[in-house]
């Protein structure tokens, strides 16, 4: 394994300071931050990436803040475990437990961040193979367009197909949450939504706007407001843990009979949370019936193009958007 | 059928008089295991030991040379050796190895290593292997003779004359083992004239000849020890590759080497399952009478043969046609695997078996009885069929369609095997002075509970409890063992350690005739006491008994007899799911096993293999399959992330049935015959839940979901 330094920087700036300065995407021998290591680690130990200099968050003070006011608060830094744990953030934030609780293993939950949730890399299967230099790798093609794409994207895909992994981004999207960065230029709030980029859109090399040298400090998720009920639904082909085929964050306020409002976030079919506008728009007002669910589901899938060994995840995440809305009524 | 007895020497007891066989008794090592502390040839260490590593070259199959010196320049590096030259087959193959002083290093070791090579154009798909010319993968050309069985023109007529026919294909993929513990060994070797291996094998006695080869050393001085060892699955009969290249490197650096496989290695090159590709041809009339069946079998045994099974899989139809051959790619060798063959035979057969009883309309249990001729099937098939619900399950000849949201199915499948024991394996019985009793035999114990079964045997025959008897297994400076294959250890390790522990108690008798004042025949050994039979009231306790022997002790030798084992097993199972139709997930919600096995030892340990099957069979129908890419060649899914095993939400509820009308008084061995129907239980519950029939394992998702959308289309 190439020899690394681990670092402890005890703020942000010093944390900052240690990562590389360039624009461009990550080489593999940049330093990377270190959270809890889920995901990196992984990276290390497949020769993926193999940087000079891990930079670990763990010494900053505060980073591990959780503060659920009528707001929600979430350092970068806070586990998954706690998050699936605290109650009165179940019961008003019932999305994001729910897609917390479905992440990997209760072990790898006791260590995983919700920053290193959220910056994962993918888990495309040609991305994980040393012997496979594709686009995203900085090669010149995507193996999976034409190979084994069963786990793929089937919207937002091109010129990588990957899915984005996350399971927190999804509810996260669904709830409106905005991620604050810092860099040494400054630090920034924006959308969660407008954080994770296409590979159509952002550098290929990257899931979302983040730069070398830019740290993800926290996440801030306002309050859903009287009315509102919201649930995760992960499929994963086997259930002890897997990455989802797909995943519906649902969120839906009704009135009486009828579907007030509703925010429908897809995860496991494109390479970023999928917010499904269309359908959003065209439930509002209708009756809350299957037919209703149906239709949205159809509209929610309407752009998705298949590739060769995926085109099951159009019938499998239409039966979960109209399961979730089931689940929900 | 009734076992052989005999009066003049050593027989196993009716079954209700047994106190201690035939009782469920937890097994030795359970604690250690749980706690950790158990000793797997993983976490050995011994002093000065180092850490070694095999190297592959990165495709299927190129013309390479190797430079190791780049690899030995590194500091810590402190051995290295070539391992093969020319030409690889198949990707992992591996070519070279290293070892380092730390696990660390040998890795970087093995990445030093230099390969220079010239990529070979390869096939390592069945259709790539019978393309024009394509590159050849065996002398013999890429698939072997077709080896035909059977009446063709009989066949041929009787399907032309049948009610319903059906023509599908049935495939079953390249599954792997999945031994937890990797295959490889620690070769604790430190110059001189020799050595011992710690090796994680089903077969301790084959290790010393094959290690002392490589090591240039007498077999008399090589041992080679299996404490513990993390499953083998029929994968695990030689030294192998890790541990040759761990006694070469041993050898070169004169200091004790470990070499395990990584996951990745196990995964590329450790052997599996072959896939299968069957075609089926097969009629029925409508008063349920199988009349035809027509298989053509192509096994995918990559470099390897491939398993075929029995031909056909126990049905028994009107006529009968069967072709098989093996198709060859640059792919890592079938090996063995638990019940070679079978389960892709029983996955064709009993898929096609139940969409004929669908196609005449008759009952599922009674159109596979009207097809049986032999009784045990049927009352073993009624016995999961009410277990599992069969009664008031409302779908009994035609499949269900579910609420809209979900369907509940019940599936079927039957398998037989034999199970019997052989010669070779020797054991003795010690009986010490302070009380204490050790039943020695160096087979090796897989997981299976072979360990406890041995001290069971020695302590009924002396009358004591289990725990009283300390097992010495696994190391070949003990009595001899057998390979563990085919399951046959119980019927192979029984019979010695039944003989032994006979005639160590005979001679304890004869010890204990003058103290008792009595025949040594009249000498009783019951309950930790031995007694004259007149006068059981008097008498010695255990200890008392012992401290009457000399020094030295007492004790007795045995081999095997053929007498004390039997073979010959069937089994069925009955499997329940539960079908997702909007996702197409299938969960099982229960999986029942009736299987015959003579008299049971253990019925605790026999639960357990038969619960394991069972895991392993429901991984082999929903979720285990090699992923390669074609083009690239490279190997997907060779981790446990991505090659998809049951983990504890998966399991059902288990229900093993001991087959109690099998009244034999002998033991068979049970480790093989119920992972055969399961993954045809399943296949079948899936269908009659909701009439989605999937022709191919696994059964994922994304084909539940396709088959159900072909139904809609058909209406
Ligand atoms: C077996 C297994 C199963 C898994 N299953 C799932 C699953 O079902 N769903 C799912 O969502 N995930 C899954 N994961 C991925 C899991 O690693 C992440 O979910 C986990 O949350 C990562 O968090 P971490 O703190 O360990 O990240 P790390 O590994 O420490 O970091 C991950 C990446 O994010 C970067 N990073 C971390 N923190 C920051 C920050 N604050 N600012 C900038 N960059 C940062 C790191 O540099 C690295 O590139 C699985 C992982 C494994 C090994
Ligand atoms: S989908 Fe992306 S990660 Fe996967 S092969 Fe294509 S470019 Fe590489």
């Amino acid at each position: 394994m190439h020899r690394f330094r681990l670092e402890f920087p005890k703020d942000v700036a010093a944390a900052t300071s240690l990562l590389p300065s360039h624009r461009g995407p990550l080489t593999p021998r940049d330093a990377r931050v270190l959270a809890g290591g889920q995901d990196l680690l992984g990276e290390l130990k497949d020769h993926l990436v193999e940087p000079d200099t891990l930079v670990s968050l763990h010494r900053i003070p505060g980073l591990d803040g959780f503060e659920l006011g009528e707001d929600l608060r979430l350092g970068a830094l806070v586990t998954l475990a706690v998050i699936e744990r605290d109650t009165a953030l179940r019961e008003r934030f019932t999305v994001l437990a729910e897609a917390a609780e479905s992440v990997a293993t209760p072990q790898i939950r006791t260590q995983a961040t919700l920053g290193g949730n959220l910056c994962q890399r993918p888990r495309c299967w040609y991305y994980r193979n040393e012997e496979a230099p594709c686009i995203k790798k900085g090669g010149a093609e995507c193996f999976a367009f034409g190979g084994r794409n069963k786990y793929n994207a089937i919207l937002g895909g091109g010129p990588s197909y990957i899915v984005h992994p996350s399971d927190l981004a999804p509810a996260l999207v669904c709830l409106d949450a905005t991620v604050t960065k810092t860099a040494r230029e400054g630090t920034e709030t924006i959308a969660l939504e407008s954080f994770f980029t296409l590979p159509s859109e952002g550098s290929v090399q990257r899931e979302n706007v983040l730069r070398a040298n830019e740290l993800l400090l926290g996440v801030h998720v306002p309050a859903l407001g009287p009315g509102w009920k919201s649930t995760y639904l992960k499929f994963r082909e086997r259930e002890s843990f897997d990455f989802a085929l797909a995943a519906v964050a649902l969120a839906v306020r009704l009135d009486g009979e009828r579907i007030a409002e509703a925010k429908l976030v897809l995860g496991g079919v494109a390479p970023i949370p999928w917010r499904a506008r269309a359908a959003e728009d065209f439930v509002a007002g209708k009756p809350n019936t299957r037919s209703t669910w149906k239709a949205a589901a159809d509209l929610a899938l309407a752009g998705a193009e298949p590739l060769e060994h995926n085109a099951y995840k159009i019938p499998l995440t239409k039966g979960l958007i109209q399961k979730a809305f089931r689940k929900l009524a | 059928m009734k076992g052989a007895r005999r009066t003049d020497g050593p027989a196993w007891p009716e079954r209700d008089t047994l106190q201690v066989l035939h009782h469920d008794t937890p097994r030795r090592s359970a604690k250690d295991k749980v706690r950790g502390a158990a000793l797997y040839s993983h976490d050995r260490r011994v002093p000065g030991m180092l850490y070694g590593r095999l190297v592959s070259v990165p495709v299927p199959r190129a013309e390479f040379e190797v430079d190791l010196a780049p690899a030995l320049a590194i500091d810590g590096v402190v051995a290295a050796v070539k391992l093969r030259e020319g030409e690889t087959q198949f990707l992992g193959q591996a070519v070279a190895a290293v070892a380092a002083e730390t696990p660390e290093l040998a890795e970087d070791g093995a990445r030093a290593v230099k390969l220079t090579f010239r990529e070979l154009p390869f096939a390592i798909t069945p259709d790539q292997a019978l393309a024009e010319g394509a590159p050849q993968v065996r002398r013999g050309g890429n698939h072997s003779k077709v080896r035909p069985k059977g009446d063709e023109a009989a066949t041929e007529e009787a399907l032309a004359a049948s009610d319903a026919v059906i023509d599908v294909t049935y495939r079953v993929p390249v599954q792997h083992h999945v031994c937890l513990e990797t295959h490889g060994v620690l070769c604790d070797y430190r110059g001189g004239d020799e050595a011992t291996i710690y090796a994680s094998t089903q077969m301790a006695f084959g290790i010393p000849g094959a290690a002392a080869e490589v090591l240039g050393l007498d077999e008399k001085n090589v041992r080679c020890i299996v404490e513990h060892m993390g499953g083998g699955f029929g994968s695990k009969f030689s030294l192998d590759t890790p541990g040759r290249a761990a006694c070469l490197l041993a050898k070169q650096a004169g200091r004790p080497v470990q070499l395990l496989n990584t996951r990745t290695d196990e995964f590329r090159a450790a052997g599996n399952r072959s896939g299968s590709i069957r075609r089926v041809r097969a009629g029925a009339n409508e008063d349920g009478k199988l009349t035809a069946l027509r298989i053509e079998c192509e096994k995918l045994g990559g470099i390897g043969r491939g398993a075929g099974g029995p031909r056909p899989y126990h049905y028994e139809p009107g006529a009968s046609y069967f072709e098989e051959r093996a198709i060859h790619t640059h792919t890592d060798s079938s090996r063995a695997m638990r019940a070679p063959g079978h389960p892709q035979a029983a996955f064709a057969s009993e898929s096609a078996i139940d969409e004929l009883a669908y196609r005449v309309g008759v009952d599922l249990v009674a159109f596979r009885k009207a097809n049986l001729s032999d009784p045990v099937w049927h009352r073993q098939l009624d016995r999961v069929a009410a277990e599992i619900g069969w009664h008031d399950h409302p779908h009994r000849s035609a499949p269900g369609r579910g609420d809209g949201w979900i369907a509940e199915g019940i599936g079927f499948a039957i398998s037989a095997w034999g199970g019997g024991g052989h010669r070779g394996a020797e054991a003795s019985v010690s009986i010490r002075p302070d009380g204490g009793v050790a039943a020695m035999i160096g087979i090796q114990d897989l997981g299976t509970g072979v360990r406890t079964l041995v001290a069971m045997i020695a302590a009924e025959e002396l009358g004591l409890r289990a725990e009283d008897v300390e097992p010495r297994i696994g190391d070949t400076i003990l009595p001899p063992g057998v390979g563990s294959g085919g399951s046959v250890t119980t019927g192979s390790i029984s019979p010695p350690v039944k003989i032994a522990s006979y005639n160590a108690r005979k001679a304890f008798a004869e010890h204990l005739a003058s103290i008792l004042d009595c025949p040594s025949e009249r000498v009783r050994f019951q309950a930790r006491r031995v007694f004259d039979a007149d006068t059981p009231g008097r008498g010695l306790t255990w200890e008392e008994a012992c401290r009457t022997l000399p020094k030295t002790g007492i004790g007795g030798h045995g081999a095997w007899d053929a007498k004390l084992q039997g073979s010959g097993v069937h089994g069925a199972q009955a499997a329940r799911v539960r079908v997702d139709l909007m996702t197409g997930r299938v969960r099982v919600l229960k999986m029942v096993c009736c299987q015959d096995s003579g008299l049971v030892l253990n019925p605790l340990t026999w639960r357990s293999q038969v619960n394991g099957a069972m895991i392993q069979g429901l991984g082999q129908a929903l979720f285990e399959e090699r992923v390669l890419d074609a083009d690239l060649g490279l190997a997907l899914n060779a981790g446990l992330g991505d090659y998809k095993i049951p983990g504890t939400e998966e399991i059902p509820e288990l229900v093993a049935l001991i087959d109690e009308e099998d009244t034999r008084e002998f033991p068979i061995g049970v480790g093989e015959p119920p992972v055969i129907p399961g993954p045809a239980a399943i296949a079948n519950a899936v269908h009659n839940a909701c009439g989605a029939r999937v022709r191919s394992l696994p059964i994922t998702p994304d084909k539940v979901l396709a088959a159900l959308a072909k139904l809609e289309k058909e209406g």
